[in-house]
């Protein structure tokens, strides 16, 4: 139905879209989700030319609509839209909200548009209120107007960007109730969201959006429970990951410590794992990997997961196979053994050069050896 | 099933705002009427006093003190205010005889008389002529027999082309043929004489036009050579320029402007020629030709001197005078003042044309400047780099200068060459000025309504044009209306001004009643009394435009009209 090739967004000081391609078929409900400034948003802007492409083109049955002169109206009548701000028009009541587009574009007589605006609101639990005008309205009640006007168009396609993202937490609820019976109704949705459990109850595809494009695209049971990039996995476990890349002997360790404890406040770690974090890094770095930093640089990992209060400390390097817990310092593997829910070495002689890393480091080197270190409460 | 509860409160709501709205119109309006009641009174009051006192005032001084002076030589006004006039010529002499003495200038001789009564200025420097027909109103000006210059020639100026020329020749002729039959004498008794009734001139519409009508220059506040009676161009000149036409078959439209204007306006050729005691100057005879002489007289030194006859040379003995005769009660010099304004000489006529001129102005800039505006705002709508450059200079031309220099650019250099009344240069330069108003009064209120509003519109289908119409701009003028309101309370103030180019407008009008009253509060508070009911009349127009422009004061009716409820359905 929807089919976007090689879309491109510039601005004058970001690129939120690289370079997306996907298909969208008719009676997907997508939930497209990631971290903020990812473009979600300037996709389906992008999508219903709110926001015209710096390049690519946007393919809509069959008919290019980025293409200069085409009529967008036309386009634009079938795909619906549900903003973050209502965007109710001001100076119409309620009913004439869902009346006036439909006398407008659609030259329904004014009966008909009346007709279909009551039972519309009927459908949002907004009857009774056809003579108010927006500003009386809650936020709630608003967007559920707003969904009602969108519907009163009949479209094909209905795209929502955050709809429930200025609303009181309160009337979250209430909208998203209204957006799941619509869900199932069969019409072709895309939604952007930050509610997952939402996102996950209504949809059959997800798109995850980050550096620049759709970075995985799949079904919820496959994006929310076992991601199989390593950024995706990191947005759905709520991970905040803090990298610090040893390079050798002479590394600024006080000013790590002092690195160690500002994520550990940004992110309210527990004391007691703060204070494990600290001691797995001083043991492993200061005493047991000594050896290796004299020739290799490890790089240290720190992922926190709020939803399972556990925090993953992964120092990995290159060279030869190296277990600390066969190396000199025995004391204190042993300590730290004690001290932590699990102390695991592995090798990979195929190594890897994780993606998180920064494509700066520039150095080939084989991260083959990981030491991963789990800290709980 | 549809049910639909009607909020009977919301309705009400609505009502009372609207109600609630004009409410508060009414209060200040009506503590605005008071105060200018009591300020006409009390400026009356003061000014009726003064009258009063002066005019019962013995030889010495009267009661309040006040000194009356005698004069006798022109060094007695070292270091004293003399009045004069703006673009007259006695301000060069007064520098010149009297070097200590500090000028004030003013535009109306009657201005100068107020100026003079008031205490403001010591003296004021005209043309003995004029200070002698000044005399028959005010019995107490006199004025020093030593001339500030030599007697000046007066006369007729004419273009320096061809055209000029040929009509100067056939003026000069006829000036000598009415100098030999002694019919300028006889105009000499006429206009300075106290008989009133003899003080006709013809209309102008009367005359035959066979060798096509002349366009003369004049300002009708300078008596005795042109000024208005009883509706009429009178005066001196004007009844020998009249006797002109009439011989020669001429028809004759009157341009009435400020003094100044005139040689302008007859060097740029928007007139044919120029009348009305203008004196030969050397720089004035660069830019016109002078006819033969009219009459000549020096220019004087006019004061105020309880015995007129004493000082004065040659100024005739009167009775008392009707400011006199009713000047005992305060209500009596009231009414006087009253009748003096608008009775006489039917003045009213005066203030109604003067009334219907402002508004026809008003109105058509109005109405031009809006759709000019929403014009000009509809085409830079969507960005467009140069239209926005060319308004945006446009815009910054027109605002950057006072509104009586545009309009003076306009009328003497814009159209200086071009046969175009001053009303409807004045129409022109109005619109635009208005226009640039209601265009920037458009980006400021269109800018105000969210762009979410249109981004939603789009969404749903809506064009560029209709997203606008149907969507924007009825929430943008609600908040364009009352800016709207201030702009039009403005221009309606500022096109007094238009007696600049020769237009006779409300204030023009008010001064030309000065320039025959010599009195300066009546016309005056008259002038600021009848502003205020315009002003108030178009506000109360726009306010009602306002109160349906408002999508949100719609009845609920209009919101239904034409849908079929299927009645049961509706609680």
């Amino acid at each position: 139905m929807i089919e976007l090739r090689h879309l491109r967004k510039e601005y004058e000081n970001a690129t939120p879209l690289k370079d997306v391609n996907t298909v969208i078929n008719d009676g997907d409900v997508i939930s497209i989700i990631g971290p903020s400034g990812t473009g979600k948003s300037t996709l389906i802007r992008c999508i219903n030319m709110l926001e015209r492409p710096t390049g690519g083109q946007v393919i809509f049955d069959g008919e290019d609509i980025t293409e200069p002169g085409y009529d967008l109206t036309k386009a634009r009548q079938r795909m619906g839209m549900v903003f973050q701000s209502f965007n109710l028009f001001g100076h119409l009541t309620v009913i004439e909200n869902l009346m006036q587009p439909q006398m407008d574009i659609l030259k329904k007589s004014k009966s008909e548009a009346y007709e279909t605006g009551v039972r519309l609101l009927k459908r949002v639990g907004m009857s009774g209120r056809e003579f108010q005008y927006p500003d009386m309205l809650s936020g709630g009640q608003k967007q559920r107007v707003a969904i009602a006007r969108t519907l009163a168009m009949d479209p094909d396609v209905i795209l929502l960007d955050e709809p429930t993202s200025a609303l009181d937490p309160t009337m979250v609820g209430e909208v998203q109730a209204v957006i799941k019976d619509l869900a199932k109704s069969g019409k072709t949705m895309m939604i952007v969201t930050h509610e997952m459990k939402f996102a996950r109850a209504i949809c059959n595809r997800v798109f995850y959006m980050d550096q620049g494009g759709i970075y995985e695209d799949g079904t919820p049971e496959q994006i929310f429970d076992d991601p199989k990039k390593e950024l995706t996995r990191r947005f759905i476990m709520h991970l905040r990951v803090l990298e610090l890349n040893v390079d050798g002997p002479d590394f600024d360790f006080i000013g790590a410590g002092t690195e160690i404890d500002r994520y550990c406040m940004q992110n309210t770690i527990p004391s007691r794992i703060q204070y494990r974090i600290r001691l797995a890094f001083e043991e492993l770095m200061q005493q047991m990997l000594q050896p290796v930093l004299a020739e290799t640089p490890v790089r240290v990992t720190v992922e926190y997961s709020e939803d399972e209060e556990t925090a993953v400390m992964n120092a990995t390097y290159g060279g030869e196979r190296f277990d600390p817990a066969e190396g000199e310092n025995s004391l204190s593997y042993q300590v730290l053994k004690k001290s932590v829910e699990e102390l695991t070495y592995s090798y990979d002689p195929e190594g890897g050069e994780a993606e998180a890393s920064d494509a700066d480091t520039g150095s080939s080197n084989k991260f083959t050896n990981t030491v991963k270190v789990l800290i709980r409460e | 099933m549809i049910s639909i509860k009607f909020h009977e409160n919301q309705l009400k709501t609505n009502e009372k705002q609207s109600a609630w709205f004009e409410k508060p119109l009414r209060f200040p309006a009506l503590i605005l009427c008071v105060m200018l009641i009591l300020l006409t009174f009390v400026s009356a009051g003061l000014g009726m006093q003064s009258y009063a006192s002066e005019g019962g005032a013995g030889g010495d001084s009267d009661a309040a003190g006040k000194a009356v002076h005698e004069y006798s030589k022109l060094s007695d006004f070292d270091g004293k205010r003399i009045g004069v006039g703006t673009g007259m010529i006695q301000g060069p002499m007064v520098e010149e005889q009297i070097p200590t003495a500090e000028l004030l200038y003013y535009n109306t001789v009657a201005d100068m008389i107020t100026a003079l009564r008031q205490g403001r200025v010591d003296a004021i420097a005209l043309p003995v002529m004029i200070i002698r027909f000044a005399q028959i109103d005010n019995e107490d000006l006199a004025w020093v027999e030593e001339g500030l210059n030599e007697p000046t020639e007066t006369g007729a100026i004419f273009a320096k082309n061809a055209k000029g020329d040929a009509l100067r020749e056939e003026f000069n002729e006829f000036l000598a043929e009415r100098i030999a039959d002694g019919t300028m004498n006889e105009l000499d008794e006429i206009w300075y004489g106290k008989d009133e009734s003899r003080k006709v001139v013809g209309d102008p519409s009367d005359l035959p036009a066979e060798k096509g009508t002349l366009r003369v220059a004049t300002d009708s506040s300078s008596p005795p050579a042109v000024y208005i009676s009883h509706n009429n161009y009178v005066g001196i000149d004007m009844d020998l320029l009249y006797r002109f036409c009439e011989a020669r078959g001429y028809g004759l439209e009157i341009n009435d402007m400020i003094f100044s204007g005139i040689v302008d306006s007859v060097s740029s050729g928007k007139c044919d020629l120029g009348i009305g005691c203008i004196a030969k100057t050397e720089e004035r005879m660069q830019s016109v030709n002078y006819s033969d002489t009219i009459y000549a007289g020096a220019s004087v030194l006019g004061y105020l001197s309880s015995d007129s006859g004493a000082a004065s040379g040659g100024s005739k003995a009167a009775g008392s005078s009707e400011a006199d005769g009713s000047g005992g009660s305060f209500f009596g010099s009231l009414k006087e003042s009253f009748e003096k304004t608008f009775i006489r000489e039917d003045r009213w006529k005066l203030f109604m044309q003067g009334i219907g001129t402002t508004l026809l102005i008003t109105a058509l800039a109005i109405l031009f400047g809006t759709l000019l505006g929403f014009c000009v705002f509809m085409v830079c709508r969507k960005g467009n780099r140069a239209a926005n450059r060319i308004t945006d200079f446009f815009v910054w031309l027109i605002n950057g200068m006072p509104v009586v220099v545009l309009l003076m650019i306009f009328y003497y250099v814009v159209f200086g060459q071009l046969s175009v009344s001053g009303t409807a240069v004045s129409v022109i330069a109005f619109t635009l000025i208005f226009a640039s108003a209601v265009y920037g009064m458009l980006v400021s209120s269109v800018g105000a309504v969210d762009r979410g509003q249109t981004e939603a519109a789009y969404a749903l289908g809506y064009t560029d044009r209709n997203a606008f119409f149907r969507v924007v701009l009825p929430q943008a003028l609600p908040l364009f209306m009352p800016a709207y309101k201030g702009q039009i309370t403005a221009l309606i103030k500022a096109t007094a001004i238009v007696g600049y180019v020769a237009v006779q407008d409300l204030t023009k009008m008010g001064d030309i009643v000065r320039s025959r009253t010599y009195e300066a509060f009546f016309p005056l508070v008259a002038v600021a009394v009848i502003y205020f009911i315009l002003a108030g009349i178009l506000t109360f127009f726009v306010n009602r435009i306002e109160l349906r422009v408002d999508p949100k004061r719609r009845p609920r009716e209009d919101i239904m009209k034409g849908i079929d409820t299927k009645g049961a359905d509706i609680k």
